[in-house]
């Protein structure tokens, strides 16, 4: 027993000499240390970035680590363990919330005002809560839009859904729609003017007034149209240009749905539909990709300065050059590549009808999924009203 | 009379092997799938159609060299790494524990294995954030050597298999070995490993399949060191939604080649894998 004690001492000794020898020595070169996050796409892109950093500020003896993580795993690799995190890490506008929440993000301060003049209104409002600013917007491509095939549809047809599935019909091909995912649905109650908002940490939806019924009875006809087709990413490549004439998703497919389509290849922004016999037009989700700096750094305002720099317009159109990344910066949206790019201008047509995801609640996407689950399976033994009413009350933890 | 119990004999054996035969190709099908998928010419994961419409092995080498994005080989050596040493180390503690606690007597023998059992219970994922911070305080996060650690560490837990074969061999055989003056030490070297063999092969392969296929400790530990990923980890990455169209068929082709080093092994032990060595070995 007196054994195991002393070994236990011993050991306990040993860990915490271990935990405490991190003091870091103060020379005359000031030693910065940082990391940086960033998905395993954007490496070779990122050590260019940081390079050129080092270049534009001498007099610091830089040492800049980076570190693969993509940005949807941001915020989990954060919380496991918040030390250990990057200095300077890519996280989606979707995340905010919750990072401001865990205090993992510090907040913008110097040159603060530049940046929100340099990047669009939309992005600038997603990196903000409760008016201070706890991120460098770095991307705004997260939305959707409707990619189609010159072949089948002209640029009149695709302004209306219901052409669209008759034009379909009409070739024996479909459109694809990913209903069943509360990202994708929430465009009809957008279009509609439904509202997402946050009461007390709840999500509060008025999806189940009148108008919200009206989008539900469209949502069914959508789903019950013969031409209507769901399915995920993979159905959607698998099926471009043979089986679908045209479909709803976003950026991230546009190089594979160009290779596939070749000359046929178009996108442009989602048609409006029948809602109670008015055309409507379909709203949109924007999200974007931000830059955030940790707070538990050790050199904050060097951190600050790299995350300016690896989103400022130059390297927002290296982003968009390497690897198509629609930028958020006004000047770089204005570069002519940009305007010129397929699917980025279809997602800037789409702009206008689009909302930030700020105040949707984790507890939206489940129930928002099994509504348009029961509509694709076509179970109508609940009345629109009953499901819509399920939704909300679920959506808002009930 | 006769006849009839024959036919029906004969129509119960049709019945079975046809449940067989369903239930073999239910099983099968997944894997002619993978493999067919791994030799697929046509990108993205999902076709209309089953077979593919051209075969290529394209896939096999451009995971071998277009390694800047995914460092297949460098993955695929990092788990056998772990998966080698982990294996050598568990497997002797594994044996070690049942045989002491199958042979030996001592105080606190029962409410130890209980213990075990008990604690042998629990996901070992759940103690996965403790052992994170534990491997922080030494320094030991993100190398190889903390994947050895995790695997290997728990491994007594699992004595309660080959304890159970332990038991089985017959006290007679010690007993005859110690009046030859043969130590516990001996025995258990000489005597009882050699007549053990199916139950050290099972442990082997146990040992050597866990690093191949946890996905969950790597990812805790590994974090953001994208080098000294294992395959499970690395093979995810292929299938992030920018990445699966152009790479799903390569992952495929990844998925099978971690199949050859386990079936190697398998198929060298499998020799050793056979059963009733214990029953000839006391004469009487």
């Amino acid at each position: 027993m007196k054994k195991l004690l002393i070994l236990l001492a011993t050991l306990l000794l040993a860990t915490s000499l271990v935990a405490c020898k991190a003091e870091e020595p103060v020379a005359e070169v000031k030693d910065v240390t940082l990391k940086v996050w960033g998905s395993q796409d954007d490496q070779a892109m990122l050590g260019e970035m940081v390079e050129a950093f080092k270049a534009a500020n001498t007099g610091v003896n830089w040492t800049i680590e980076l570190g693969v993580v993509g940005e949807p795993d941001a915020r989990t690799k954060y919380l496991e363990d918040p030390e250990a995190a990057a200095d300077v890490f890519a996280y989606p506008n979707d995340q905010v919330m919750d990072l401001v929440n865990a205090g993992a993000l510090y907040e913008v301060t110097i040159n603060k005002d530049a940046i929100v003049a340099a990047n669009i209104q939309s992005a600038v409002d997603a990196a903000t809560v409760d008016g201070k600013l706890y991120g460098y917007p770095m991307t705004a491509d997260n939305g959707y839009f409707m990619y189609y095939d010159k072949s089948v549809y002209s640029e009149e047809d695709v302004k209306s859904l219901d052409k669209m599935l008759e034009v379909a019909q009409a070739a024996g091909k479909k459109v694809f729609f990913d209903v069943s995912n509360g990202w994708y649905i929430a465009s009809f109650f957008i279009g509609a003017g439904n509202t997402f908002s946050m009461v007390d940490g709840k999500q509060v939806l008025d999806f189940n007034n009148e108008t919200g019924v009206k989008v539900g009875e469209a949502i069914k006809a959508f789903t019950a149209h013969p031409a209507f087709l769901t399915g995920d990413d993979n159905i959607f490549k698998a099926g471009m240009g043979t089986t679908i004439a045209a479909g709803v998703s976003g950026t991230w497919n546009a190089g594979d749905i160009s290779t596939i389509l070749g000359a046929n290849y178009a996108a442009t922004k989602l048609p409006e539909y029948t809602l109670g016999g008015v055309a409507t037009q379909l709203g949109s989700f924007a999200g974007f990709k931000l830059m955030g700096v940790n707070s538990l750094t050790a050199f904050p305002e060097e951190a600050m300065a790299l995350a300016e720099f690896l989103t400022n317009e130059a390297n927002q159109i290296k982003r968009f050059e390497t690897r198509k990344l629609g930028p958020s910066n006004k000047n770089a949206a204005q570069n002519e590549a940009v305007l010129a790019d397929v699917a980025l201008s279809a997602l800037a047509q789409q702009a206008p009808f689009a909302i930030s995801q700020n105040s949707v609640a984790g507890t939206y996407w489940g129930p928002a999924e099994a509504f348009g689950l029961a509509l694709e399976n076509k179970d109508y033994t609940m009345s629109i009203q009953a499901m819509l009413d399920a939704l909300v009350s679920q959506a808002a933890g009930e | 009379m006769m006849k009839s119990m024959k036919a029906r004999a004969k129509a119960g054996n049709a019945l079975i092997y046809a449940i067989l035969s369903g239930l073999s190709f239910i099983w099968l099908l997944p894997i002619v799938w993978l493999i067919m998928s791994s030799f697929r010419k046509e990108p993205g994961a999902y076709t209309a159609y089953i077979i593919p419409k051209e075969f290529t092995l394209d896939n096999y080498t451009r995971l071998f060299t277009e390694t800047t994005l995914f460092n297949y080989p460098r993955w695929f050596m990092n788990t056998l790494i772990v998966a080698i040493f982990s294996c050598i180390i568990s497997t002797v503690i594994v044996l070690l524990t049942s045989y002491a606690l199958s042979r030996l007597r001592f105080k606190m023998r029962k409410p130890m294995m209980n213990i075990a059992l008990v604690l042998g219970m629990f996901p070992g994922f759940m103690s996965m954030i403790a052992i994170y911070h534990i491997l922080k305080a030494f320094g030991l996060t993100q190398s190889l050597f903390a994947l050895v650690l995790v695997y290997s560490g728990g491994a007594a837990l699992g004595y309660y298999i080959s304890k159970g074969f332990f038991d089985t061999i017959p006290k007679a055989i010690d007993e005859s070995a110690m009046l030859d003056g043969a130590s516990k030490n001996t025995i258990f070297w000489k005597i009882t490993l050699p007549l053990s063999k199916p139950i050290v092969v099972y442990t082997i392969l146990m040992a050597f399949i866990g690093p191949w296929v946890d996905f969950i400790f790597v990812s805790v530990i590994m974090k953001d060191n994208y080098q000294n990923y294992t395959v499970a980890l690395g093979l995810f990455q292929m299938l992030s939604r920018e990445n699966i169209y152009q790479y799903f068929t390569r992952f495929a082709a990844g998925a099978v080649l971690i199949a050859i080093p386990i079936t190697i092994l398998f198929i060298y032990m499998q020799k050793y894998y056979v059963s009733g060595i214990t029953g000839g070995s006391v004469k009487g």
